[in-house]
């Protein structure tokens, strides 16, 4: 192995859980949603804990260890721009966590995210089932929130894309193996020095801590969804 | 036979022409009224049986008989709603492409027959899995022909 290439670990096991949850999710609602029948009761389900992941992903994101936070990886204007030019050149990004274009990537899903599940606690399929809150709103009211939760699942299809798309390139392009890292939480950085000073004082925060903010996400969720009150 | 009947049978002969003619000129306007009135109902007695079946309601097998005997009779009768001079009409979501496509059309509206009488078959018979099964199958229906005959909004 070439010593200048060191192992750093960069996203924790709470990051990993989410992400890979959330594509298994996010493939039963697909299939589920484009079935109907009896598979709908479940899509209400998955759609809960798509919420629920959502809601512990913005927490951890202000909470959260250094490279899952939100100020660590969103970037300005300036910077995202001049990361992308340099995307085009050879050799490695340089970025040990979430790169500027990546990082605004990941808000776009989040919100993108937010409105599907929340637009489908208000939807209704004009058959047999409808969101949790269908009876808070008016039947016109439900119907367009159904529109948005059809035509932004295709806004989802196409990030999806573009994420995979973005991926792919750097795995086959800048031969940086970011699934890999995405399964173990590990990277190999060819300059960590350069690295190191992107993401100053890293700190990671632990497992249990997720897991507390995860059940505190899913409470909300629950009583979104059962409106005790 | 006499003069009388004879102008009876004419008079009725002239009376049943003229409504068949009737029959034949129905309003598109209306056409499209009647078939969302047959559709408006197939919702009416399908939706308490996705409630019971998903357990949001007490299950009522008398009802789930009831409705699902009403669904079967209901889900013959749209469909010839569905005439080609209806496509100019503008307060209806069927999409044009159910008169491009009439063959695709009608074998969607066929398999949703055949499943609403099974549904009807096992709701008599009361087993509640084969209910929730029977059910399941006529929900694809209503999706799969409402995803690509059925404007979104």
């Amino acid at each position: 192995m070439d010593p200048s290439l060191r192992t750093v670990k960069i996203w924790d096991l709470p990051v990993r859980l989410f992400h890979w949850t959330l594509v298994l999710l996010l493939g039963f609602l697909f299939w589920s949603g484009k079935t109907g029948g009896n598979a709908m009761e479940f899509h209400l389900y998955a759609g809960y804990l798509v919420l629920a992941l959502v809601i512990f992903r913005v927490l951890w994101g202000f909470l959260g260890s250094t490279f899952a936070r939100f100020s660590g990886f969103l970037a300005g204007p300036a910077r995202t721009l001049a990361f992308a030019r340099r995307l085009a050149s050879r050799g490695a990004a340089h970025v040990a966590g979430h790169n500027p274009l990546g990082g605004w990537m990941v808000v776009v899903m989040l919100a993108s995210l937010l409105v599907q599940a929340g637009t489908g606690l208000f939807a209704n399929d004009d058959i047999a089932i409808e969101g949790p809150l269908f009876a808070l709103v008016s039947k016109a009211t439900s119907d367009r929130l159904s529109g948005i939760h059809v035509w932004n699942f295709n806004l989802l299809l196409v990030l999806a894309g573009l994420h995979v798309a973005a991926v792919l390139f750097h795995v086959l392009v800048k031969k940086e193996n970011l699934v890999a890292a995405m399964f173990s939480g590990e990277r190999r950085l060819d300059d960590p020095a350069a690295c190191a000073a992107s993401a100053p004082g890293v700190r990671f925060v632990s497992p249990w801590w997720a897991l507390g903010l995860f059940l505190l996400a899913l409470a909300v969720v629950i009583l979104i969804v059962k409106r005790p009150f | 036979m006499n003069n009388k009947a004879t102008l009876a049978a004419l008079a009725l002969a002239v009376g049943a022409a003229w409504s068949f003619q009737a029959a034949a000129q129905v309003k598109p306007e209306t056409l499209v009224k009647q078939r969302q009135a047959a559709m408006t109902l197939q919702g009416k007695y399908f939706g308490p049986i996705g409630a019971m079946v998903q357990g949001k309601m007490p299950w009522d097998a008398a009802v789930v008989a009831r409705n699902a005997g009403y669904l079967e009779s209901l889900a013959k009768m749209p469909w010839d709603g569905f005439q080609p001079s209806t496509a100019d009409v503008k307060d209806t979501d069927a999409k044009p492409e159910i008169y491009k496509e009439q063959a695709k059309f009608k074998s969607m509206y066929e398999k949703f027959e055949g499943n609403a009488s099974k549904l009807a078959v096992a709701a008599k018979g009361g087993d509640q899995n084969a209910i929730k099964a029977a059910f399941g199958e006529v929900g694809k229906d209503c999706k799969g022909c409402h995803d690509d005959f059925k404007v979104k909004r």
